[in-house]
């Protein structure tokens, strides 16, 4: 009786030591990092200065809120991620579904190389990519200029603008939101659409009615994934904007690259990373609501 | 003519062949069972019906009218899945009225017609739940009753009891037998048990490797099974070898009388006899017995006791009801096996 309890306590503990790695992980490369930079915000303005202090204020906050500029930068990078996340959806979900549907096995690995293929390169390679098709000497450029749709010398502003920043960011946000997708279609019992089928309902009755509300814990914890990495992406802004879409992370760059002003860079990181955290907050709402009480 | 016709249906998944030429007739108002091992072709065949696969050659027909290529909703069929197939996302009155709702019903109709059907599967009350809160009987009622409340013309169950515990099981057997006899539906109902396709159906087929090997009542089936196939599948079985003779079936030196002895002479041939239709008792001078044996083994079960007797190199089993009046017949003891001649059949 007691050597059974004990073995009991042993193994509770020795579950608790499996944990201990990544929490020393967690601590080291988060909590200490976000923590200082939480620190260095509240910290008063000194160009060049990277140290923390004990002196605390709330200026760069009090500044920030007080700059439209600022403002119109973070109502940007939020309207950035769900204009993002929404085009991703839109277009992922139906390459998720038929990847998820065939059933043949390679077929399916073959598909879903493909879209791992698209992970594989380089970010900024990507984007060079994209830049040799949407650039005003690029791909779509000349061919309107060859098929006389625009005059010789003109071309048509493809990036360098919003619209190029979200089209580099569903590109990148893309297999993120297919794989994601994927494997919440793939655990929809194939019956429950058969069952919807044989009382009544026709094939695309069948997927509004099952298939898609189903599919929304998977849309919506896509949608946070891709939200959160177009608001915190840096180097999408920067090549496909031109540094002339300014989201937070571009402000972040210049104040902390080009005007080493630490403690302001972490005052818009922080409020950054506030936007990401309430993400996640209505997306428990939301998931709360869609498992019907419990998540 | 029936009611559910298969003509000539096959179905091949690449090579593999799942439903081999089948031929079926269903009447209406019957409650037909498909009984075969995992694998022979029962879950395809019930699929086809209800328009999840196309066969590959062959037609289906409901009431003389050719079914084959309508899409699943256009059927008229409901099934219950082996695994109920419950809408997670759903509360129990939402799962039970979406085919109301498909079929356009008004709201009165649509809460008059599920409350009523939640009433006919004693869940009264249970509309807000969702799947997760239900036992896995009350899972299996939620299914049924979703199927039901549309009123189909057929309605099919795979496996649905398979998922439950033996207790539970033996309930619902008898529950789904007593409202489908309520409600008059075609039922065709899969099963890999026999003690459930005896219990409940009005016929039985018997599948083997996407062939049916054998149409007829459970009694027909049970007691004049058309091959060992069947016989071995379904109840236990001995099986004795012989050979076919004038009177019968020749096993060893003994002609014992036997059903479906028909055949040349002396083809090699089953004896099946059951073990519990088989009568065992002290060697005497009176009646003449089946055979005469030795006994090799007793096992005492509680209800009944199974003797294992040696009768000319092959062993027959006998189940004897435990009861004191019946003489005690140790290991060793020579003995005389008795059973009414309907009871062997020849089989091939
Ligand atoms: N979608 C499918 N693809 C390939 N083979 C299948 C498919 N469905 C069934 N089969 C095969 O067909 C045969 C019959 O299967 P099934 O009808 O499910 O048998 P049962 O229901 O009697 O257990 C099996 O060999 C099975 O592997
Ligand atoms: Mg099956």
């Amino acid at each position: 009786m007691s050597a059974l309890s004990t073995n009991v306590f042993a193994q509770a503990r020795m579950k608790w030591l499996l944990v201990v790695p990544l929490l020393a992980f967690f601590v080291v490369f988060f909590v200490i990092p976000v923590g200082l930079l939480f620190a260095t915000s509240l910290n008063p303005q000194a160009i060049g200065q990277v140290a923390v202090t004990a002196d605390l204020t709330l200026d760069n906050y009090l500044r920030f809120f007080s700059r439209s500029n600022y403002l119109l930068a973070a109502g940007r990078s939020v309207i950035l991620g769900v204009i993002v996340a929404a085009i991703t959806v839109v277009v992922a979900y139906p390459m998720a579904y038929v990847i998820a549907k065939t059933e043949h096995p390679g077929r399916n690995t073959f598909l879903l190389i493909l879209v791992l293929a698209a992970m594989q390169l380089d970010m900024v390679i990507r984007l060079y990519g994209m830049m040799v098709i949407l650039g005003d000497e690029g791909l779509i450029n000349q061919m309107l200029r060859g098929l006389g749709l625009i005059g010789a010398e003109s071309s048509v502003q493809l990036m360098y603008n919003f619209m190029g920043v979200v089209m580099g960011l569903v590109q990148f946000a893309l297999p993120f939101m297919i794989l994601t997708l994927v494997g919440v279609i793939r655990g929809i019992d194939p019956s429950l659409e058969e069952a919807a089928r044989s009382l009544g309902a026709s094939r695309r009755r069948a997927f509004l009615r099952v298939t898609l509300p189903m599919s929304m814990p998977g849309i919506l914890s896509g949608s946070l994934l891709v939200f959160a990495l177009s608001i915190s992406s840096y180097i999408v802004p920067a090549l496909m904007g031109g540094f002339r879409v300014g989201v937070l992370p571009i402000h972040i760059f210049q104040q902390v690259a080009e005007g080493a002003r630490f403690q302001f860079g972490a005052t818009i990181a922080v409020i950054l990373f506030v936007l990401s955290a309430l993400a996640v907050a209505i997306y428990l709402r939301l998931g709360r609501r869609h498992s019907g009480g419990l998540a | 003519m029936g009611f559910v016709q298969f003509k000539g249906v096959t179905k091949t998944f690449g090579k593999s062949v799942a439903v081999d030429t089948m031929d079926l007739d269903i009447a209406r108002g019957e409650f037909f069972s498909l009984l075969g091992p995992s694998g022979c072709g029962k879950s395809t065949t019930l699929r086809m019906l209800a328009g999840f696969v196309a066969p590959s050659t062959g037609s289906i027909h409901v009431h003389g009218r050719d079914i084959t290529r309508l899409p699943p909703e256009a059927r008229d069929i409901g099934i219950v899945f082996q695994n109920y197939a419950i809408f997670p996302h759903m509360t129990v009155f939402d799962n039970i009225a979406f085919g109301l709702v498909e079929r356009g019903e008004n709201r009165a109709d649509i809460k008059r017609k599920v409350d009523a059907a939640l009433d006919q599967v004693g869940l009264g009350g249970f509309g807000e739940r969702f799947e997760r809160q239900l036992s896995g009987g009350q899972k299996q009622r939620v299914a049924l009753a979703r199927v039901l409340v549309i009123e189909p013309e057929i309605l099919l169950l795979d496996e649905p009891l398979s998922a439950l515990d033996k207790k539970m099981r033996e309930e619902m057997k008898f529950w789904i037998k007593n409202i489908q006899k309520s409600v008059g539906i075609t039922t065709i109902y899969v099963t890999h048990d026999q003690s459930e396709a005896l219990t409940m159906s009005d016929r039985i087929a018997v599948m083997n490797q996407g062939r049916i090997l054998q149409v007829g009542s459970p009694v027909e089936i049970y007691e004049r099974p058309n091959s060992r196939f069947i016989a071995e599948f379904i109840g236990e079985s001995n099986l004795l070898s012989g050979r076919l003779t004038a009177g019968g079936v020749r096993v060893g030196d003994t002609v014992v009388p036997a059903a479906q002895a028909q055949g040349a002479d002396g083809a090699e041939v089953a004896l099946l006899i059951r073990p519990e239709q088989i009568r065992l008792e002290p060697v005497t001078e009176g009646e003449a017995p089946m055979l005469t044996g030795r006994v090799a083994d007793e096992v005492y079960q509680g209800a009944l006791r199974r003797y294992q007797v040696e009768t000319g190199g092959q062993t027959v089993t006998v189940e004897v009801p435990n009861r004191p009046d019946l003489a005690q017949l140790p290991p060793g003891a020579e003995v005389a096996l008795y059973w009414t001649p309907e009871s062997g059949v020849a089989l091939r």
